[in-house]
C-alpha cells in the first residue's frame, strides 16, 4: 500500500490538472483593489460581464490579484489567458502599466480597460512625469467616463432642489475624482444662474480626504461641516461615504449625494448618486467584440480612447427623484438638463485646474463661492 | 458655544470606544499577558454584534426601526453578542500564550491577521449578508437626541445628555466597575499580583493560570464590546475594518500607565486631539485662522509628545508583563 501512495498521488495530480484544463473561461475580469462586491467599481464591471456572459452563454470568471502591484496584475492576466480568456476586463487606472505590457504579449486577446489608457509613464519623486509613452494597440478598448457630467448633474440637482450650502469630499485628487468635483461645482453654478440667485449665494466646501476608507476622522469632519451649516455633501470617495452618511444621520435635514453606483440603499440620507453606468458600458463593449453587427460599434472603437458621456447614457443620476427633501427637483427637470448635456448645449469643462488658480477664476464662477480645504 | 458642545460631543464618540478597549487591555496586561490582539478582537466582536443587529432589524417594521427607545434594546442585544464573541475569540490568545507558552506578541498578531479574514469569509458564505462582506444596519434610531430632564442641565446636559449614544453611559459604567474590580476586590489584587510577580502569587495559593485566563477573557469581552461601539457610533456598516483603533487603544493603555482613571483621561485627551485634527474646517473660528491642514493633523502627535515629556513618570508597566509563567523560577 505504501508503495502505491505516490502512484495514487500522481494520478490525482494528473486528474486535477486535466480537470482544470477542461474548464476554460472566455471572458475574464481582474479585480482592482477592493472586492468583487464593493458596491462600486468591481461590482459594476462584474455585473456587466455576468449579464453578457449569461445572455450569450459565454463562460466567464473573475480573478483577484494577490496584491496591488503591476507585477501581480500581469501575473493574474497571464493566469487568465492560460485559463482560456479571449477577453480580459480590467477596471481602474491602476491597470494602465499592466495593460501596456500585455497588449503586446497577447495580441490575440482583447482587453477592456476602464478609466485608463495603457502607458508606461514614469514619475520622479514629486510626482512629475519624466518619461514613458501612452500607446493603445488595436486589441485594447480604453474607456473613460465623463465624470464631470455626472458631478454636474448632482450639483445642478442639489441647487435646483433648494440647497445653498454644499460640500464636496473626494477620496484622492486622481483624475476621475477631480472631474466629479469640478463637475459638481459647475453644475451648482449653472443651476444658480438659471434660478437667478445673487452672486455668492451658494457656498461650497471642497476637500480631498486622502483615502477611500470609512474612518471616524471622516465622520468627524463631515459632522463639523454639517454643524457649520453645510446641507448636503457629495462624497466621491468609495467606502468613506458611509462615514459621511453616519454624520448626516446624527442631525436633522442633512443629506448625502453618493457616487459611482446608486447608494440610496445604504442610508435614508442619500438623496441621489452621481453614477457611471459601468455594467451597461461593459455589456455594450463586449457586444461590440462578439457581435460584428452590434448597434454600439460606432461608439466603442479599439485602439483609441473613448469617453462615455450623457450622449450614450454613460453617466447620469438614478431614476428615483422622490428623495429630494424639498421636492423642487423633478424627473422632468432632470430629463431637460440631461437632454441639454446630450446635445452639448451645456458645456461642462473637464480641464484640470492648476493648483495656483482659484475655482472662481478657472470656471468663471459668480454664484458659487468655493472654500478649498487643503 | 454650540461649537464647543459639538467638539465635546464628537470627542466622546472617539473617546468611549478607546476607553472601553483600553480598559480591556488593562485586564490582560495587569495579569501579565501582552494583548496586541485588541484590534482583531474589536473587529470580531463588532462583526457578530452587527450580524445580530441586522438579524433583528430585518424582522422589524419601519415603525419599530424608527422608535428610539425600542432600538436601544436592539443596540444592547448586539452589544452583549459582541462582548461574548470577543470573549470567545480571545480564548485563542489565552490558550496559545498561557497553555502553549507561545510568544504573546506573535499570537496576538496572528489573531489580528485572522480576524478580518475570518469575518470576510463568513460574511461571504452566508446568504444573510447577500454574500457581501459588508454588514449594513440602520443606526439612525440608536442616537438619543436628548435625554428628558437631564438634557436640560446647562453645559453638562448639552455635552452628556444630548446627541448621545447609550453606549456613552455604558462606557462610564464600565470605567467605574473596572476601577472597583481592579482596586477594591480580592480578584483584582490577585490579578495584579500575577502580573507583578506570578511566582509570589502562586506561593500564596493563587492559580496564576486561572487568573491569566480570566484577565485575557475580560479583555476580550471589553474589546469586542468596544469594537461594536466604535462601528455603531461612527459608521453605517461593518466593512471589516476598525481603522487601527485597537492599536490606538494600546497607546492609550500605555499612556494611561495601566491605571483606570488615567486611561480615562488619556482616552479623552486622544479623543479631543483627534477631533480637533479633523473638525477644524467646520468650525468658523479655526477655519478663519487659515492655517495649513498639516498643522491640525500634527496636533495629536505633538500634543502627545509634549504631555509625555512633561508628565513622564517612571511609567513602568506590570513587572511580569509578557513573561511566560515558569513555576520553577524564583
Amino acid at each position: 500500500m505504501k508503495r502505491l501512495l505516490p502512484l495514487i498521488a500522481l494520478t490525482f495530480t494528473i486528474l486535477i490538472t486535466l480537470g482544470c484544463r477542461a474548464q476554460k473561461y472566455e471572458i475574464a475580469m481582474i479585480t482592482d483593489v477592493g472586492t468583487i462586491d464593493d458596491k462600486s467599481f468591481n461590482q459594476g464591471t462584474w455585473e456587466g460581464v455576468q449579464r453578457y456572459g449569461k445572455e450569450h452563454n459565454i463562460s466567464h470568471k473573475y480573478y483577484k490579484p494577490q496584491s496591488k502591484s503591476t507585477e501581480d496584475y500581469i501575473k493574474t492576466i497571464d493566469l487568465a489567458v492560460k485559463g482560456g480568456a479571449k477577453v480580459v476586463v480590467t477596471p481602474g487606472y491602476l491597470f494602465e502599466p499592466a495593460i501596456y505590457v500585455v497588449q503586446d504579449k497577447y495580441p490575440d486577446v482583447k482587453f477592456i480597460l476602464i478609466d485608463g489608457a495603457p502607458n508606461n509613464f514614469t514619475y520622479d519623486e514629486s510626482g512629475n512625469l519624466v518619461g514613458g509613452e501612452e500607446r493603445i494597440e488595436d486589441n485594447v478598448y480604453s474607456l473613460f467616463y465623463a465624470e464631470e457630467q455626472s458631478g454636474f448633474l448632482a450639483g445642478y440637482a442639489a441647487v435646483k432642489d433648494g440647497f445653498r450650502n454644499l460640500g464636496f469630499m473626494g477620496g484622492m485628487a486622481v483624475p476621475a475624482v477631480v472631474r466629479f468635483g469640478h463637475g459638481f461645482v459647475q453644475g451648482a453654478e449653472y443651476a444658480a444662474k438659471e434660478l437667478g440667485l445673487d452672486n455668492g449665494a451658494i457656498t461650497l466646501k471642497y476637500h480631498y480626504l486622502g483615502n477611500f476608507e470609512p474612518t471616524p476622522e471622516t465622520q468627524t469632519m463631515a459632522a463639523s461641516w454639517y454643524a457649520g451649516g453645510v446641507e448636503a455633501i457629495f462624497v466621491a470617495a468609495g467606502g468613506a461615504g458611509s462615514s459621511v452618511m453616519k454624520a448626516a444621520e446624527a442631525t436633522e435635514n442633512k443629506y448625502v449625494i453618493g457616487v459611482d453606483v446608486d447608494q440610496s440603499g445604504e442610508s435614508d440620507t442619500v438623496i441621489t448618486s452621481a453614477i457611471k453606468m459601468l455594467a451597461t458600458s461593459v455589456y455594450q463593449c463586449l457586444d461590440v467584440i462578439y457581435n460584428d453587427d452590434s448597434q454600439y460599434k460606432n461608439v466603442y472603437k479599439a485602439g483609441q480612447k473613448m469617453t462615455l458621456d450623457a450622449s450614450i447614457d454613460g453617466v447620469g443620476l438614478p431614476s428615483d427623484f422622490s428623495r429630494f427633501p424639498n421636492k423642487q427637483f423633478t424627473k422632468q427637470q432632470y430629463d431637460t438638463i440631461f437632454m441639454k448635456l446630450k446635445d452639448k448645449e451645456v458645456p461642462v469643462s473637464k480641464d484640470m485646474k492648476p493648483d495656483n488658480v482659484t475655482f472662481e477664476e478657472f470656471f468663471n464662477l459668480e454664484k458659487v463661492q468655493v472654500t478649498v480645504i487643503s | 458655544m454650540d461649537n464647543l458642545y459639538f467638539l465635546l460631543q464628537q470627542t466622546l464618540y472617539f473617546a468611549i470606544p478607546l476607553l472601553i478597549v483600553a480598559l480591556g487591555g488593562m485586564f490582560s496586561e495587569r495579569s501579565g499577558i501582552v494583548n496586541i490582539a485588541l484590534e482583531g478582537i474589536m473587529l470580531f466582536g463588532a462583526f457578530f454584534g452587527l450580524l445580530m443587529v441586522k438579524y433583528i432589524q430585518d424582522m422589524q417594521g419601519k415603525e419599530v426601526l424608527d422608535n428610539v427607545s425600542r432600538q436601544q434594546l436592539v443596540l444592547i442585544v448586539g452589544l452583549i453578542i459582541a462582548s461574548l464573541a470577543g470573549g470567545i475569540f480571545s480564548l485563542l490568545h489565552a490558550y496559545a500564550s498561557i497553555n502553549m507558552k507561545a510568544n504573546q506578541v506573535i499570537s496576538g498578531t496572528a489573531l489580528n491577521l485572522f480576524a478580518p479574514a475570518l469575518s470576510i469569509f463568513i460574511a461571504r458564505s452566508i446568504p444573510f449578508t447577500n454574500y457581501t462582506q459588508q454588514v449594513n444596519f440602520r443606526g439612525k434610531a440608536f442616537l438619543i437626541k436628548k435625554v428628558p430632564v437631564l438634557g436640560d442641565i446647562p453645559f453638562l446636559g448639552n455635552i452628556l445628555f444630548q446627541q448621545v449614544f447609550i453606549t456613552t453611559f455604558i462606557g462610564f459604567l464600565i470605567l467605574i466597575l473596572c476601577y472597583i474590580i481592579i482596586y477594591k476586590t480580592k480578584f483584582g489584587l490577585r490579578l495584579r499580583a500575577c502580573g507583578e510577580h506570578p511566582q509570589a502569587a502562586a506561593s500564596a495559593g493563587v492559580s496564576v493560570m486561572k487568573m491569566r485566563y480570566l484577565g485575557v477573557i475580560i479583555s476580550g469581552v471589553l474589546a469586542g464590546c468596544g469594537g461594536y461601539v466604535f462601528i455603531v457610533t461612527t459608521s453605517t456598516q461593518y466593512n471589516a475594518t476598525v481603522s487601527g483603533y485597537g492599536f490606538l487603544a494600546l497607546a492609550v493603555l500605555i499612556f494611561g500607565e495601566w491605571k483606570p482613571v488615567r486611561i480615562f483621561f488619556a482616552s479623552l485627551f486622544f479623543g479631543l486631539m483627534k477631533t480637533l485634527a479633523s473638525a477644524y474646517s467646520g468650525i468658523p473660528f479655526l477655519a478663519n485662522l487659515k492655517l495649513p491642514s498639516e498643522f491640525y493633523r500634527m496636533i495629536p502627535f505633538v500634543a502627545t509628545l509634549i504631555v509625555l515629556s512633561v508628565s513622564a513618570h517612571k511609567g513602568e508597566g506590570p513587572r511580569a508583563l509578557g513573561e511566560i509563567y515558569d513555576p520553577g523560577k524564583r
